[in-house]
């Protein structure tokens, strides 16, 4: 227990120590940066409606990183979350598109079907050479991203197009409003029954099934489960795609509710923010929908930030990446500065 | 056949420089996926130091200073504060995009592109038809010729050999593994730098944002195929720039028959096989250190 809290302790120093450090970077590049750290926690908190806004961010966010957690558990490194999330969106895209003039109470559960496919198909093929010829998971599924990003193009720019789109961004064509899970604002009580599922199933999954217990130890020690009778390969494949399931279900969350449609390149930093989230919290499921709550608030407050500072809203992205420079940091000096405030107390 | 091969050259040499300033982290222990970011910030610094200096060489070294700064700065993390190295390089190319995107947008506003005057000094007539082609291009082969020597026949490359498969053993020599690793990151910086520079100056003359658009991540795919060989790299990255020649080439001369995104989506495909063939023929590589490991602090 007293580990756990030193764990989040130390997540805490490295998240404010980059946010520190970004906010120097930004001084120095002649922007104000108390007034941007003040327009942040505004933007993501304080604000009318803007708990709304960093929940429509954060609940997609959080099932895409519940799943990323899965795979990191288990010992894999998959970082294809962007892809799956992108094939997702696009097999539900074609379900909506072919099931057109259906009712809604047989589209949207297909959608839903067809989404969690995508994004399962799309981290099997990674898993599969993983697991059969030891091919490395990391640049497969990152190359699985840019795959997936150009699929993304073609679908947007070819099947799916929408004629009556402007030139700038290809997308799709819009999904009727009776197939639409919320309104643009992107929070209703659907997508929140589906987050709270999702996070109910994944901490049984992890914490009180067999299947959960010995993917953690797999993700550790091998040999041993190996020996203890368990099947890596099944342990190991699964993983792969309840993970690539929850980033596909997380994009058809994104089509079907605050979007309506899917644009090229559209939320091209979901995966990362995802991966983010997950290491955040130690790979615990309650501390992913913790951390997952404050990476959506900086998602809502980036676009507060042209506005209020005249910052890019790409400036969330640099927040994010330092994060992602220090989060895994495991300093001595950090944990002996912790232990000696603990022990004053 | 000339124009097929200043296309081949011209496509391959960033990525040879960043393959090359990979092998050398992977021959030290690093798993360096902080490439991409690392070679865009040379891409653009270059292109800014240009704009500003007006200088070539005073450009070229701005972004070999920028760039060893950015690889002390991974070093710092993955070594000293005990980092997970993929995670910290994927937070360094983070840094890289976001970082150039936003130096960009600042400088000058909300552009797509930044052009320069001029680019990385050309061959001139004397080469022919070659000419066209930038000095890094023509330094390429006795860059490689040269990584192959320093780590393949000095005491210092097997001493950095040593330091990356077994640290241990190094240390109980008197090598230092942490200062072996800052010295092959910063050369890696100068590398990665070059390439950046010769992506964004020897042809185009502008900086785009994301203009990389994974090249630092083929680049070390092409580590992992070339088993952290540096000529064996070099080949692999000859290989991955090749594919994408040909299907910018094989995209003009078909035109509409075959799906432009396919086209695209070559090079991505073939660093997904020479991965796989990679690990077929010399078994699968380790990650340097699990996930699960934070589950037991």
């Amino acid at each position: 227990m007293r580990d756990r809290f030193l764990y989040i302790l130390r997540s805490l120093v490295f998240v404010v120590f980059a946010l520190v450090l970004c906010a120097l970077v930004f001084q120095l590049a002649g922007y104000n940066a108390p007034l941007m750290l003040a327009s942040v926690i505004d933007g993501a908190f304080l604000r009318p409606g803007a708990i709304e806004q960093s929940l429509r961010w954060a609940l997609p966010l959080f099932i895409t990183a519940a799943g990323v957690g899965i795979s990191f558990r288990a010992g894999f490194f998959n970082i294809g979350a962007q892809g799956q999330f992108y094939v997702g969106a696009i097999f539900a895209a074609f379900a909506a598109e072919w099931l057109k003039g259906n009712p809604a109470f047989i589209v949207i559960p297909v959608c839903f079907l067809a989404g969690m496919t995508g994004g399962a198909l799309w981290a099997l093929w990674p898993g599969l050479l993983k697991l059969r010829s030891g091919t490395d998971e990391v640049i497969t599924t990152l190359m699985g991203n840019f795959l997936a990003s150009l699929l993304l193009v073609y679908v947007t720019s070819g099947p799916l197009k929408d004629p009556s789109g402007s030139g700038q961004q290809a997308s799709s064509r819009p999904l009727a409003a009776a197939y639409r899970i919320s309104d643009s604002l992107g929070l209703s009580p659907t997508i929140i029954i589906i987050a709270v599922l999702v996070g109910i199933t994944t901490w049984l999954l992890v914490n009180r099934t067999a299947f959960g217990v010995l993917a953690s130890l797999s993700g550790r020690n091998a040999t041993m489960v190996q020996w203890q009778g368990a099947k890596l390969w099944q342990l190991g494949l699964s993983s792969f795609l309840i993970s690539g399931a929850l980033a596909g279900l997380a994009g058809t969350i994104e089509l079907m509710g605050p979007n309506g449609r899917i644009a090229s390149g559209f939320l091209p930093t979901h995966g990362f923010t995802a991966i983010l989230i997950t290491l955040v919290a130690n790979l615990s499921v309650v501390g992913t929908a913790v951390a997952a709550v404050f990476f959506g608030g900086l998602a809502s407050a980036a676009l507060y930030l042209p506005i209020m500072v005249g910052l890019p809203a790409s400036a969330v992205d640099i927040i994010n990446a330092a994060i992602a420079l220090f989060i895994t940091a495991k300093s001595g000096f950090v944990d002996k500065l912790l232990t000696l405030g603990g022990r004053s107390k | 056949m000339n124009d097929i091969i200043i296309a081949i050259l011209r496509s391959s040499t960033p990525l040879i420089y960043v393959t090359l300033a990979g092998v050398i982290a992977q021959r030290a222990g690093v798993w360096n996926l902080g490439l991409e970011g690392i070679m865009i910030i040379g891409s653009c610094s270059l292109i800014i130091g240009i704009i500003v200096t007006n200088s070539f060489t005073a450009a070229i070294l701005i972004a070999i200073a920028i760039c060893v700064l950015a690889s002390v700065l991974l070093w710092l993390v993955i070594e000293k504060l005990k980092a997970n190295p993929i995670i910290a390089g994927l937070g360094m190319t983070g840094l890289g995009l976001g970082g150039t995107a936003l130096a960009a947008e600042s400088i000058f506003g909300s552009q797509a592109t930044i052009s320069a005057p001029f680019g990385v000094p050309k061959l001139g007539p004397a080469f022919g038809a070659y000419g066209v082609l930038s000095i890094f291009v023509f330094a390429m082969p006795f860059v490689v010729l040269g990584m192959w020597i320093l780590l393949r026949r000095t005491r210092f490359g097997l001493r950095l050999a040593a330091c990356g498969e077994h640290p241990f053993a190094a240390r109980s020599v008197g090598a230092n593994p942490d200062r072996m690793r800052l010295v092959a990151l910063a050369i890696g910086g100068v590398l990665c730098a070059i390439g950046g520079a010769e992506l964004a100056g020897g042809s185009l003359q502008f900086f785009a944002q994301g203009m990389t658009s994974g090249r630092g991540f083929m680049a070390f795919a092409a580590v992992i195929f070339g088993a952290a060989h540096p000529i064996g790299a070099t080949f692999a990255a000859l290989f991955f720039a090749t594919v994408g020649a040909l299907g910018i080439r094989a995209q003009l001369m078909f035109g509409d028959k075959v799906p432009h995104d396919l086209l695209q989506a070559l090079p991505y495909l073939v660093t997904i096989f020479g991965v796989w063939l990679s690990g077929k023929l010399r078994g699968g590589t380790k990650a340097a250190g699990a996930f699960a490991e934070l589950k037991d602090q």
